[in-house]
């Protein structure tokens, strides 16, 4: 029995170790680079030349970054939803994605503080923030909440990989050295005693718990830094609710788009099976029909009452310059995909993948939507404004950071799969074990 | 027959359209071609100097350059000129300026020609762009003006003296035209029933304050103000003076003093200041714990090592 369960310990270790990456992780990493570096230049031509380059001006000051910045916080929510609130509701089918939805957090968080220093044109006034900050300010409360959650989604991502490392340092010869050199840094002193695992499942279980408000606040301030400032399709009381929901569905879209890509470029069909895609299909179908309320709230309220200056901000969004882009995020990013995944074939691997990356390209349209068409119907027009005032395109350079920046998280997880388990090993391991010892009993 | 004269009927219809739409062309063409030949209105530079006294103490120079075509004006950019007193010469240089985005410049007169200043009691100033002499006979009188206040029968008198220099002496200036009232944030608020009062020939002018209800500073002090706009002689002069004539008036700064979430960051309202470090201290508390943790799990990992 005991060599049976050594030799199935051996047989995961070797399945779920992290592996080279062949031609196409090459070529992969090697686009991803490029478009990192195209960012970065143009980046350097913003610092160089000024915010002029970008095609934001007095009407449009939030474009493409802040909607970037938005998506990246909405897609980091998904870490509290896999990690912290199925595993304390004790749903243990979650297991294998548990690190997927974590470093998709952790990454997309980085990428999210990375694109506000962005938007501020002079990244040396980041300072200020902190020197002259008032504390009743919304932005305040994010830049707070954005490093806490951040500094969790770390520390929920580090302590589960500690068993690990141990099992990485045992198989030191069989990788570069450099790689060897990494794992003792970060889990050296891991050896599994007993008291180790105790104070490990200890602060899993309080960071699981903590995780959860702050992830709420995290996407909750962001909508706040919209809904407590009076313009047409922001001031709304929803708007915490309707960008949290929308969070959740995007997140578990992207970590259903990971588990297909890693589940089909390393092999794991024995660990990510059919039955995770069909729960996770059914849990994006409940989230999509969640935000779908939500969407039917914000617009349908406002709409039925027509007030002047929601008018033209609505038409504008239903039947008008926006209405393309409008139809297409509500339609691709949730109508269709529920369409797919609420039958069982659906929710296959393949149909879900395809339903997931309708919701990432919906939910990332649909935050451009939530920052743009508002900021053009101001209040207090300005007379005699100049007309590129009055529509916003983003320029070529705020194209490639936006892209650039979105290259950047996926770099980050990708990088982070070559040198990790992207599947924890030995949680897998003692899963297996207890499975063997239940069928046996 | 019928069908004939039906015929030649239709051709004179259709050659009369023909013939009124050819004429209506070449008219047409007529008009285009006279508007061909009109001449385009040439464009020409105009450089006004104006001269500036204020309080009879700081005198100073405004240039303005604009190039004019028909209607449109457009101010001259970056264009330097020279200014001079009296003679086109370097010992009386007054300034090297160059005009900005609205095609202003403006200088003061500098200590080193004081004395050429007190000299005389008129000067000429000249304006060169380069070599070429733009105004060359640009000139100014002295000129003093005194504010004097008196109250009889409580009425409140502002009585203005305006006089010029002559030789060494001064004498009354008479027929000066200029506003007499008291300084708002907006401009000037005039003191009697006229918009503008004149001298007479004693160089002076009495005006009768019909508003004694403005509001003043903290000490009811109230600004007021002579002013002369482009006087042909003696250029542009202003006069202020304080006069205890307003009510006091007390800034309330409670509104701003309050802890509220408008005001400062200094004045952050206790509640959310109590929420927030509660809330911000047992998160990053409960998370120092937890690191405090993992350096634990690493020191147990030592000592199961040794």
């Amino acid at each position: 029995m005991e060599n049976i369960s050594t030799l199935q310990s051996e047989r995961i270790t070797r399945e779920l170790m992290p592996q080279k990456f062949g031609k196409r992780g090459m070529i992969w990493t090697g686009a991803l680079i490029i478009i990192c570096l195209i960012g970065l230049y143009a980046y350097y031509r913003q610092l160089d030349k000024g915010l002029v380059v970008t095609n934001m001006r007095d009407y449009v000051s939030w474009g493409i970054y802040i909607s970037n910045f938005v998506f990246f916080v909405a897609i980091s929510l998904v870490g509290s939803l896999i990690t912290a609130i199925f595993r304390l509701a004790n749903i243990h089918w979650s297991t294998p994605l548990t690190r997927i939805a974590e470093i998709i957090a952790v990454s997309a968080i980085a990428c999210a503080s990375v694109i506000i220093i962005v938007d501020m044109g002079r990244p040396e006034r980041l300072v200020n923030l902190f020197s002259h900050g008032r504390l009743q300010s919304p932005i305040t409360w994010d830049v707070i909440v954005i490093g806490t959650y951040f500094f969790i989604s770390l520390l929920l991502l580090y302590i589960p990989l500690l068993p690990d490392l141990k099992i990485l340092n045992e198989q030191k010869n069989k990788g570069p050295k450099w790689m060897s050199k990494v794992y003792r840094f970060f889990g050296f002193f891991w050896k599994g005693t007993k008291e180790q695992w105790k104070i490990s499942n200890k602060s899993v279980v309080i960071l699981s718990i903590m995780i959860i408000p702050v992830a709420f606040c995290i996407h909750t301030v962001t909508s706040w830094l919209f809904a407590t400032t009076y313009r047409p399709g922001w001031d709304s009381t929803n708007f915490g609710a309707y960008f949290v929901s929308g969070a959740f569905l995007v997140g578990s879209g992207a970590v259903v788009i990971a588990m297909y890509v890693f589940r089909r470029y390393y092999k794991l069909e024995k660990y990510i099976t059919e039955k995770h895609f069909d729960k996770m299909g059914k849990a994006v179908v409940l989230l999509a029909f969640l935000y779908l309320y939500f969407n039917v709230n914000e617009y349908l309220v406002p709409a039925f009452k027509m007030k002047k200056p929601e008018e033209a901000h609505l038409t504008n969004l239903f039947a008008g310059e926006f209405a393309t882009m409008f139809w297409f995020a509500i339609l691709v990013g949730m109508v269709i995909p529920v369409l797919i995944m609420i039958t069982k074939k659906g929710r296959k691997p393949l149909p879900m993948f395809i339903a997931a990356i309708m919701v990432v390209v919906g939910a990332w349209f649909k935050r451009y939507l939530i920052v743009t068409p508002t900021l053009l119907h101001p209040f207090l027009p300005m007379q005699e404004v100049p007309e590129s005032y009055k529509h916003y395109f983003p320029s070529w350079e705020e194209w490639a950071i936006a892209m650039g920046s979105l290259a950047g998280a996926l770099l980050i997880i990708t990088f982070f799969v070559r040198l990790f388990p992207i599947i924890p090993i030995q949680e897998t391991i003692t899963e297996e074990h207890e499975k063997a010892i239940t069928e046996n009993k | 027959m019928k069908k004939l004269l039906l015929k030649i009927n239709s051709g004179k219809l259709l050659l009369t359209i023909l013939l009124s739409v050819l004429c209506t062309v070449y008219t047409a063409a007529q008009d285009d071609s006279t508007a061909v030949k009109e001449e385009e209105p040439e464009a020409t530079e105009i450089v006004k100097l104006s001269y500036h006294s204020s309080n009879n103490s700081i005198q100073y120079l405004l240039l303005k350059s604009i190039i004019k075509k028909g209607k449109e004006q457009t101010p001259v950019k970056n264009k330097a000129y020279t200014i001079y007193l009296d003679s086109a010469a370097d010992a009386t240089k007054v300034a090297d300026v160059k005009t900005d985005a609205d095609g202003k410049a403006k200088t003061f007169l500098p200590p080193s020609l004081k004395q050429a200043w007190d000299a005389s009691a008129q000067h000429i100033f000249i304006v060169k762009a380069g070599d070429e002499e733009v105004i060359s006979d640009y000139s100014i009188t002295k000129s003093k003006i005194t504010i004097d206040t008196a109250t009889t029968d409580g009425i409140r008198n502002i009585n203005i003296t305006i006089q010029k220099q002559e030789g060494s002496e001064w004498l009354p200036a008479a027929d000066v035209e200029m506003k007499i009232g008291i300084q708002r944030l907006g401009g000037i608020l005039t003191a009697g029933e006229e918009e503008t009062y004149t001298t007479d020939s004693s160089g002076t002018v009495s005006v009768a304050v019909k508003n004694d209800s403005l509001p003043g500073d903290d000490k009811g002090n109230i600004i007021l103000a002579v002013k002369v706009d482009d006087n042909e002689t003696y250029g542009n002069l202003l006069v202020q003076q304080a006069a205890a004539w307003g009510v006091k008036t007390t800034t309330d700064n409670n509104f701003f003093e309050q802890r509220t979430l408008w005001s400062t960051r200094f004045r952050t309202p206790l509640w959310l200041l109590f929420l927030a470090y509660t809330i911000v201290l047992s998160v990053w508390g409960t998370l120092i714990y937890l690191v405090f943790q993992l350096f634990k799990i690493k020191k147990l990992g030592k000592q199961a090592a040794h």
